[in-house]
């Protein structure tokens, strides 16, 4: 009697007890990007300039891809960090691509101009490119080797060593095996 | 553009129209909403769901089947997008799981109750041995006994006689008198048994009839034991559901959706009314470190209505600010509170931090963090600031770009 109270303890208890403590360890609300590695979904976006622009113009050089909006806290966070990096890499074969997604216009270039902006921004009117590259949280970072691989994707606010760190990689084409994650994001 | 093809596809669409509507829910209604707790696309209000369901309304409108647009979307945000996941792989557990829990379930249950049943009611005819029964049936008829009869027997006696006699006055049916008659001469039988137990000529069969037949009479002992266990639970089940409404409210924006009695947080603005100043700076100071902001901004601009000049709580405002991308008001505030404090921790650190980072006032920033290293610094702050200055050093000397780090201080 008393090996079959431990059997049903140990054998069902125990295992169920693992298994929710399990799920405590885990973020409910992340959602594992499963692009990193495959080709980055083609896009043309209408630059803040006016000037058209497809991703299949920049192949060929490291595309820095970084998904945001004027209203987002952690977007403001990094956006110095990233003019900063844009200036650093910009002799390096990378090109830097803004893309304001669920925006008003004014308020999007009112940034640019606020931060001081100056690589190129495009203005995602109905979020289908965001759709395409799975954002969900903002900002979002995807960084694309010259073949236009996905080598690296960042949810949250970014920091100039990352970004310095994660360039030099996918300009050696170096994947990473993991998603990277600021310590805070907004979503809306 | 947009507008012609919906013209033109409008009279096409015309009868089909309110087909791909229906898909369109059905869709949506399979697709979890990424930016909101739980919800459908179909349900969600947010602007990225709204987007989604444009997405799908132009897909069907395109041609595409509902399994395509369904496997872009999983090609887009994985698996997790989908409310229910394939039945593949770990998803196949989702589906496999509930079914033999509830058969296990069952099966458990049945189980026990049999044994239940088994252990509770013994037989209601409990053997009564033919010798005894033959005894009882003389002594009813008025025939000699071979000893003299007890009171309790004499008793059962009587009451099968009465009760032959009503059955043949017609006082009773057939049925309901065997029954009865059954009954009384099971007691008979028990009550002639336990006076001849001490006997030493007792047979084994009395003993099985003795050990039956109180145990029908009494409760078992065991009773109390499932009054406490349903009072126990119906506790429990009150407990449960009265802490669990209480620590559960509704979600505001960027809020938790947890608060009260199981964390701790929850509803702040009604009684932080009444706080002192150091219960408003401590309750800052832990949202920050939660990551609150909202919260710890509210906290510290209470704080700041009590004292206009408290240094902790510009320290905490300005590294706010610092995050949110307000460099020159995080300044002034950390200037604030140094005005007060001259060498509180926090605020030299975020001092440095904006100087360092964002105004590329490299020389100023060195200067306030070896202030702030003078200080008494726990072990891993000094590392940290130490490490920074040397940073800082090294793109003064090589113009390298700063390393991103906002943490707060805190000793």
């Amino acid at each position: 009697m008393a090996w079959k109270r431990l059997l049903l303890v140990f054998g069902i208890g125990a295992p169920l007890i693992a298994v929710l403590a399990f799920g405590f360890t885990r973020d409910p609300r992340e959602i594992p990007s499963p692009l990193i590695g495959r080709q980055a979904p083609p896009f043309a976006v209408r630059l803040a300039d006016g000037r058209a622009l497809a991703l299949a113009d920049l192949r060929g050089r490291v595309v820095f891809l970084n998904f945001w909006a004027s209203w987002c806290p952690p977007c403001r966070a990094e956006a110095r960090a990233l003019e900063a990096s844009w200036r650093r890499h910009r002799d390096q074969d990378v090109v830097f691509l803004g893309v304001n997604m669920q925006d008003r216009e004014d308020a999007a270039r009112e940034f640019l101009r606020e931060f001081g902006i100056t690589y190129a921004n495009g203005l995602d009117g109905g979020n289908r490119i965001a759709i395409d590259y799975g954002v969900w949280g903002i900002p979002e970072t995807f960084i694309l080797d010259r073949n236009g691989r996905i080598t690296y994707k960042h949810i949250g606010a970014l920091g100039a060593e990352t970004i310095h760190a994660k360039l030099e990689e996918a300009l050696r084409g170096e994947v990473s095996r993991r998603e990277g994650k600021g310590d805070y994001r907004s979503i809306r | 553009m947009v507008l012609a093809g919906l013209v033109l596809l409008a009279p096409a669409a015309g009868a089909g129209g309110e087909d791909i509507e229906e898909q369109l829910r059905a869709v949506a209604s399979g697709l979890r909403c990424p930016v909101c707790q739980n919800l459908s696309v179909a349900d969600s209000t947010s602007e990225l769901a709204l987007e989604m369901r444009t997405l799908i309304r132009d897909q069907l409108r395109a041609g595409k089947r509902p399994d395509e647009i369904r496997a872009y979307f999983v090609s887009k945000y994985g698996e997790w997008i989908l409310l229910s996941p394939t039945p593949r792989g770990v998803g196949l557990l989702v589906w496999v799981l509930p079914g033999l829990g509830m058969l296990a379930g069952l099966g458990g249950a049945t189980w026990a109750l049999r044994r239940w049943t088994r252990r509770s009611t013994p037989r209601p005819d409990a053997p009564v041995h033919g010798a005894t029964l033959a005894r009882i049936r003389t002594a009813v008829a008025g025939g000699d006994l071979s000893g003299p009869l007890s009171a309790e027997e004499l008793r059962h006696v009587e009451a099968l006689q009465e009760l032959e006699l009503d059955h043949r006055a017609g006082k009773l049916s057939d049925h309901d008198y065997a029954e009865l008659r059954a009954l009384y001469e099971a007691r008979a039988a028990a009550a002639l048994n336990s006076s001849e137990m001490p006997r030493p000529t007792a047979q084994p069969d009395r003993v099985l009839v003795v050990d039956r037949v109180p145990r029908r009479l009494g409760p078992t002992p065991r009773h109390w034991r499932w009054v406490a266990g349903g009072v126990f639970l119906v506790g429990f089940g009150m407990a449960v559901g009265i802490f669990l409404s209480g620590a559960v409210r509704a979600r505001e924006d960027g809020g938790s959706i947890t608060g009260d009695p199981l964390v701790g947080t929850g509803d702040a603005g009604a009684r932080e009314d009444s706080l002192d100043l150091r219960t408003l700076l401590e309750r800052g100071r832990r949202a920050l470190e939660a990551q609150d902001l909202r919260r710890a901004i509210d906290l510290f601009t209470r704080a700041l209505e009590r004292d206009p000049e408290e240094p902790t709580a510009h320290a905490s405002l300005g590294l706010i600010l610092l995050r949110g991308g307000h460099p020159n008001r995080a300044l002034k505030a950390f200037d604030r509170a140094l005005a007060r404090a001259p060498s509180l921790p926090q605020a030299l650190w975020g001092k440095g931090l904006v100087l360092h980072e964002s105004l590329g006032r490299t020389a100023e920033a060195i200067r306030t963090w070896e202030t702030l290293l003078a200080q008494d610094l726990s072990r891993e702050d000094r590392e940290r600031v130490t490490a920074m200055v040397a940073e800082a050093r090294a793109r003064i000397a090589g113009g390298t770009a700063p390393a991103e780090n906002v943490a707060p201080v805190t000793r």
